[in-house]
């Protein structure tokens, strides 16, 4: 005989109880593991969407600029790597359907329009279906499904024409900003394909894509090849704006090789620019001997200026930096008859004006100083003449700038003339102004092509002369007649766009010809220049993509957290279990010490063969983890297909997993052994001889119950308290959980702790529970001094029972409906009823009249007059724009991790108007702090203030209240998001909010506004209903449908955010539903157990008159006691714990079905006892009595 | 020679109503041969004082010197080795594993002891041998009489051949001609091995049989064998 020996041997003896503590391991590890397996397989799930996302596609660089197509070619030239690089188009556009039978019309707005050549389509598309070419598209199936078109149908698109100049700058072009396209569906795509979902940001669900062909898109947008023209010497090249790589190298998702490798090709990319990518141009003006750099944009961006000053410094050159303006009018404030119209005026650095050819100006009177004021202005002789004026005297200019609707309010400044110039050398240089097609090229007035209305009545022969020229002067055109400080002009017409329009470069030798000095100032400014700032940078995007399919949240860890009551139940259930069966075998025990084991070798013992058991458990429950698995990855496809948003889940098992589940469950497992082991310490051994376990329920003395129950329940009281009157900070506190949602379990656990200990204390309390009476009351009274026959037992089923019911009595408190909440200013709608988004950017401010007419009359819809009813109701509309960059989606819809989301610019309508709930924001106007300065950091990269939703700070970006987002990247930042603030429940969840100022620092090439809010102005909100709102839905999608202008209801997008939520709610609840089967399974095992350890008592009761019902109703009287405190204290305990949230509004809790579940658990609870109830009757009285 | 010596031995239990002194100085000497029955009413506290012989309870003062070395203050391991090799219990519910043989239960004291496996088997087949259960190795306890099962855990407690036989009501729940074989046993086999017995018991005829019968009195010993 050996101890292993004897191991085995209790191990089959007792294998009714073994096999059902085996029954609780293999639960438990179930769960456990089945919890890391969904993680896994939600892993890799994504990780092979995004393969599927992405096809061959390993690197992407995507810019808000055009560029030469040919630089495709050059770089896969310069690359070392064999390397497939395709250019393409990416246009966001709206497309349109009309059913000619019908006459009904379908719209898809913000589809993915791609033009794209057999190359990009070999890296996306399968084999059998061939590019697009001439007028065909192809549609994703998602498209074709919304627009309900067919093969053969004829497709509208909207696309945004590309403008040189940008259309918020003064000359920038709004007349034609759309372009209606009509192609032929050649094919539908079958949703199964990489075309069917492609985009570059990390989503798994299908997109809407539309393709046609490169050539055909470049030309309808005039992006394809030209003929040479004075403004493009050699002839302008094909354009593109986006570029896909195919590597040789199998990309598997190793960010830190494919961030070396993008690397490498942004290097080739950099040597293979050229100005025509950047938009620039070196222009010669061989008169005076210097170049000038410009940009077809009109000015130079940061980029071309840092590059420029660069080049200058490597240069040694002589360099001038202008910026020069449009003035409508200069006036002689003394002499109002005297004025000049249309002419341009200079900014001039005037250290730069010293030496030839940039200077020295010829000074007729008066003087220009080194440092002119904001007030101070030299003019030259030819508009002094026109002014009758001289040095001394004041005049006012005016000149339009341009408001952040496009409008171009026209502004006057005064100015002291402080010198003229004569009109000849260094002041007679028409290279001070850019080329501009159709201003600068044309010969008279008449021929301008400008954006703003011109009184050409009040043109004077002075002013015409100059720039037609006459017989006795020359035609000077564009040429400055007034100068200001570089200094002044950048502060009274500074742009986002950048500082200069033009960078003067002057060799100051001649030993080279101006063209090989043109040549050397091209190379420097090529060497300087960062295309990366210009947003001209490779992104390893499927490494990324890879990366972010590591998820938002991990969900091992989520499920295990969903399933910590079934655990928890679980490892109850085991614990309880084992102890019954220790209990059953307490003599062996006692047998064991007496012959003289020691207390590790009978612990060890007991352990060994616990071991075993949960050994064999793990095992199974490896298996039937992989099962719980499969089962939730189809509930994840199915009935839980809101949580991660997509059905194409698969079953994906790692063993290391495996391992990791059956270690945890082991430890698990054996810590319920261990826990239930210790009950039976103290116990002394004679006590263990007889068998019994009545020492070891009342081993714990009731008062410490007592006093353990006060403290808990004072505990959780005050944390409650905290909690609801918002001294608990709604703050991140780890893993992605706030404070408060940590509050939640601790007081709901306090709660249950106090609840449980309440009723030990009292069930020990003897003397109140003696047995008096006659009757039911008596009856009743007796079951509850059975309760208390083993109290710990009595506890433990209780706990079971309550732990499970808190679970689903929480998840139903915690149900939120977003249609309960109406229009509120501070709620997560801000009052809005309406949230629009277009395909192409509105500049007109859609709040007047005027403004909406402009964005019709654009679209050259005048028939869409606004009716006298519309226009009442138009007016009590408020249309809240918004900028947009579009970025990845960081709401809780796109479970890829995301790193940069959507940005928003939110005017000062909105900044004014204000509203909405926030968490962590002691600023009585939160929106104000969107404005506040942050100083730049270490580095000397700008910070700017942001909001963001809490739900997207918290579970997509992990970040909080002071953290910092780097855009574009982490690598090479160039500016930082902080965020400031926090909204809560808000429709903003999945973007970040700035102010409109520091978004269009950031995003200077972002035109116009995209995204918008609608509803009533914040001081009349509820007369704006719900049927204003249908009617404005129709109306501006409508009328706006060219812009791609897609309304929804802000309750509607709310509820879907929700979605995710409520199902991850269903998920909790369906888990704890199980915890709550174990649980009734724990009870009826006890009771069973209660009654066979009683037989003697109840053949007793029996022979002493009791009848048959009696002794069953005296079980069932035991066990409601033992589910009633289970349910009440449970849901009383979620319920209080949930007060914060029941407090809000939107909370709707499901009163009727949560008691209808609570009543329907009591009844299962019950009749799991029924097995009890029928071992008590049918127990022989006789054999019982004798002690058989 | 083995001894047992107590002097002054108390036990005192805490109850809702106070202190309840059961053993109140008890004294005792045995020497290797010698068996004692312990008589009492009910309640009187021989099994506690059986249970304090037997290293199971401790006693509230007093000294307990066991083969000439003090075990009152022992530490629980340490006197677990006593009960191992120097102690043997016998009690009134034979308490014998159901899951294992006959063979098993008798073996199971040795498991803590480092004896030879085949030496340890040998010893418990010649004991059961002696008690006349060797037909019945590999029954299980479920499968035997009262008296077969109480023969079976007498062995047990012979197994290590203790210095110190301690019986508790052993033939309590057997009926008179059953109890005499066992009592008959017990005393058979101490006497073999010179072993210290010590019986409680309500049995008179049983308690006669013993060299010394002492009852408990008052919380203290009475020698009552000459009366």
């Amino acid at each position: 005989m050996s101890a292993f020996r004897l191991i085995l041997k209790s191990l089959l003896y007792y294998w009714k109880t073994n096999f059902a503590v085996l029954l609780g391991v293999v639960a438990g590890a179930a769960v456990i593991g089945g919890a890391l397996v969904v993680g896994d397989s939600v892993r890799e799930s994504l990780r092979q969407l995004t393969l599927k996302r992405l096809g061959d596609v390993d690197y992407a660089l995507e810019s808000p600029r055009f560029f030469r197509e040919e630089l495709a070619d050059e770089i896969e030239t310069g690359s070392q790597s064999e390397l497939i690089i395709a250019p393409a188009l990416s246009l966001s556009s709206a497309l349109q359907y009309e059913e000619e039978s019908t006459k009904q019309t379908h719209r898809a707005n913000q589809v993915g329009l791609w033009g794209v050549e057999q190359e990009f389509w070999s890296m996306i598309a399968p084999e059998e279906i061939p590019a697009p070419v001439d007028r065909e598209i192809i549609l994703s199936r998602q498209t074709a499904d919304t627009l309900q078109a067919k093969l053969g149908d004829e497709i509208s698109l909207f696309v945004e024409l590309p403008a040189t100049i940008p259309r918020g700058s003064l000359l920038g072009e709004r007349d034609e900003v759309s372009q209606e396209l009509v192609f032929s569906v050649s094919q539908i795509l079958d949703g199964r394909t990489t075309a069917d979902r492609f985009q570059l940001n990390p989503s798994q669900k299908l997109t809407f894509n539309a393709y046609v062909s490169l050539e055909e898109l470049q030309v309808a947008l005039d992006l394809a090849a030209s003929r040479p023209s004075p403004d493009y010497p050699q002839g302008r090249p094909a354009r593109v704006n986006s570029l896909l790589v195919k590597s040789d190298t199998r990309n598997d998702g190793d960010l830190q090789k494919s961030e070396s490798d993008s690397s490498s090709l942004n290097q080739h990319l950099k040597d293979s620019l050229n100005f025509d990518d950047l938009q620039l141009k070196l222009r010669m003006i061989e008169d005076k001997s210097y170049v000038t750099l410009e940009s077809r944009q009109m000015i130079l961006d940061q980029s071309a200026e840092s590059a420029a000053k660069q080049a200058a410094k490597e240069l040694d050159c002589t360099t001038s930096p202008v910026l020069v303006y449009l003035a409508n009018e200069f006036l002689n404030q003394n002499k109002p008859e005297n004025y000049s119209l249309y002419s341009v005026i200079a900014g001039l650095d005037r250290s730069s004006l010293d030496s030839p050819p940039f200077g020295p100006p010829p000074l007729k009177s008066g003087a220009w100083p080194a440092e002119m004021g904001d007030h101070q202005i030299v003019l030259n002789s030819w508009l002094a003449n026109d002014l009758q004026i001289s040095p001394g005297e004041m005049i006012d200019v005016r000149w339009h700038v341009v408001g952040s609707h496009g409008e171009l309010p026209e502004v006057e400044h005064e100015f002291e003339v402080m010198g003229i110039v004569d009109l000849s050398g260094p002041m007679d240089d028409l290279g001070l102004t850019p080329q501009l097609k159709g201003i600068t090229d044309v010969d008279t007035y008449d021929e301008w092509d400008q954006p703003f209305d011109m009184d050409l009545n009040r043109l004077t022969q002075r002013d015409e002369d100059y720039w037609e020229g006459t017989n006795e002067t020359k035609a000077y055109r564009a040429t400055p007649k007034a100068f200001v400080s570089l200094k002044t002009a950048q502060k009274l017409w500074n742009s986002r766009y950048g500082d200069l329009t033009s960078y003067r470069f002057a060799p100051q030798t001649d030993e080279l010809s101006l063209e090989e000095f043109g040549q050397r100032v091209t190379a420097e400014v090529l060497k300087a220049y960062e295309p990366q700032n210009a947003g001209l940078a490779f992104r390893p995007v499927k490494a990324s993509g890879l990366q972010a399919a590591q998820g938002t949240t991990d969900f091992s860890a989520l499920f295990i957290s969903f399933s910590f009551f079934l655990i928890l139940s679980a490892m109850i259930l085991i614990g309880l279990l084992f102890r019954l069966g220790i209990e059953q075998r307490l003599f062996e025990l006692g047998i064991l010490h007496s012959v003289g084991w020691t207390d590790s070798m009978v612990k060890r013992h007991i352990v060994v063969e616990s071991l075993i058991v949960i050994l064999l458990g793990t095992g199974v429950g490896a298996y039937a983890a992989v099962l719980y698995a499969d089962a939730m990855i189809y509930a994840l496809t199915t009935r839980w297909v809101g949580a991660i948003g997509t059905s194409e889940l698969a079953l994906s098992l790692r063993p290391l997993s495996l391992i990791i589940g059956s270690a945890i469950s082991i430890i698990v497992a054996l810590g319920a052994v261990i826990w239930s082991l210790r009950q039976f310490k103290g116990l002394s051994y004679r006590a263990m001889l007889s068998g019994t376990q009545t020492e070891v329920a009342r081993n714990a003395s009731s008062s410490s119950s007592k006093y353990w129950a006060i403290g808990t329940g004072f505990l959780a009281s005050l944390l409650l308290v905290l909690t609801v009157l918002g001294v608990v900070p709604d703050v991140e506190a780890f893993a992605g959980l706030s404070v408060k949602a940590v509050m939640f379990f601790v007081v709901g656990m306090l709660g249950l702790s106090c609840s449980l200990l309440s009723m030990s204390a009292w069930i020990s309390r003897d003397e109140e529970l003696s047995v008096q009476g006659t009757g039911e009351t008596a009856l009743a009274r007796l079951s509850i001094r059975n309760a208390s026959r083993n109290r710990s037992r009595t506890v433990l089923t209780t706990g079971l029972i309550s732990s499970a019911t808190f679970v689903i009595a929480a998840v139903a408190a915690g149900q939120k409906d977003p249609a309960a909440e109406g229009p509120d200013l501070y709620s997560g709608n801000g009052g809005f009823r309406l949230v629009a988004e277009s395909s192409q950017p509105i500049l007109p401010n859609l709040n007047t009249e005027a403004g909406r007419k402009e964005a019709l009359e654009f679209l050259n819809q005048p028939e869409l007059e606004d009716s006298e009813e519309m226009k009442q109701l138009l007016d009590r509309t408020e249309i809240v724009p918004f900028r947009r960059k579009p970025g990845e989606d960081a709401s809780c819809l796109n479970p890829y991790q995301t790193t940069l989301p959507t940005v928003l610019g939110a005017t000062s309508l909105m900044r004014e108007r204000g509203g909405f709930t926030f968490s962590g924001v002691s600023a009585e106007k939160p929106w104000l702090l969107l404005d506040q300065e942050i100083p730049n950091d270490d580095e000397g990269l700008p910070v700017y203030p942001v909001f963001g939703d809490l739900n997207t700070l918290q579970y997509s970006l992990h970040k909080a209240i002071g953290d910092r987002i780097p855009v574009p990247n982490q690598e090479n930042p160039r500016a930082w998001l902080e965020i400031v603030g926090t909204y809560t429940g808000s429709i903003f969840q999945g973007v970040l909010v700035a102010s409109e100022e520091n978004f269009l620092a950031l995003y200077p090439d972002e035109e116009g506004y995209s995204w918008f809010l609608i509803g009533g102005p914040k001081e009349s909100i509820d007369e704006f209903t719900s049927s204003d709102a249908e009617k404005v839905e129709d109306y501006l999608e409508t009328g706006l449908n060219q812009y791609g202008f897609d309304v929804n209801r802000v309750q509607n997008r709310l509820d879907a955010f929700l979605t995710v939520q409520n199902t991850y709610l269903k998920t909790f609840q369906t888990l704890g539903g199980l915890g709550l089967l174990l649980g009734t399974v724990g009870l009826g095992t006890v009771m069973l157990r209660n009654v066979m350890e009683r037989g003697g008592e109840l053949s007793l009761l029996r022979a002493v008159g009791f009848r048959n019902r009696q002794v069953g109703r005296l079980v069932l009287l035991e066990n409601a006691f033992l589910l009633t405190w289970g349910l009440l204290s449970g849901a009383t305990a979620a319920l209080l714990s949930m007060l914060p949230h029941l407090l809000s509004v939107g909370a709707d809790v499901p009163w009727q079905s949560l008691f209808t579940l609570l009543l329907g658990v009591f009844l299962v609870g019950m009749v799991s006892s029924l097995v009890a109830v029928i071992q008590a009757i049918r127990t022989p009285v006789l054999s019982n009595l004798r002690g058989d | 020679m083995n001894t047992l010596s107590v002097q002054k031995l108390t036990k005192t239990f805490s109850t809702a109503t106070g202190d309840l002194e059961i053993l109140k100085g008890i004294d005792l000497e045995m020497t290797s041969g010698d068996s004692v029955s312990v008589t009492g009413p009910s309640g009187c506290g021989k099994s506690t004082l059986l249970y304090i012989l037997g290293l199971l309870d401790t006693p509230t003062s007093g000294t307990y010197t066991l083969l000439e070395e003090s075990v009152s203050g022992l530490s629980q391991d340490k006197q677990a080795d006593i009960r191992n090799k120097e102690i043997g219990f016998i009690f009134q519910e034979h308490h014998l594993l159901p899951q294992c043989t006959v063979l098993e239960n008798v073996l199971i004291p040795t498991i803590p002891a480092s004896l030879d496996p085949a030496e340890k088997k040998g010893r418990a087949e010649s004991l059961l041998e002696k008690v006349g259960m060797s037909e019945r190795l590999n029954h299980r306890p479920g499968q035997l009489s009262g008296g077969e099962r109480q023969r079976v855990a007498v062995c047990r407690a012979l197994i290590n051949e203790p210095a110190l036989l301690l019986a508790d009501e052993p033939t309590g729940s057997l009926d008179p001609e059953t109890a005499d074989g066992v009592g008959d046993l017990l005393l058979e086999l101490a006497g073999e091995q010179q072993t210290m017995l010590l019986c409680v018991t309500h049995s008179i005829d049983l308690a006669n049989r013993f060299s010394k019968r002492l009852d408990l009195q008052d919380g203290k010993l009475v020698d009552v064998s000459s009366s």
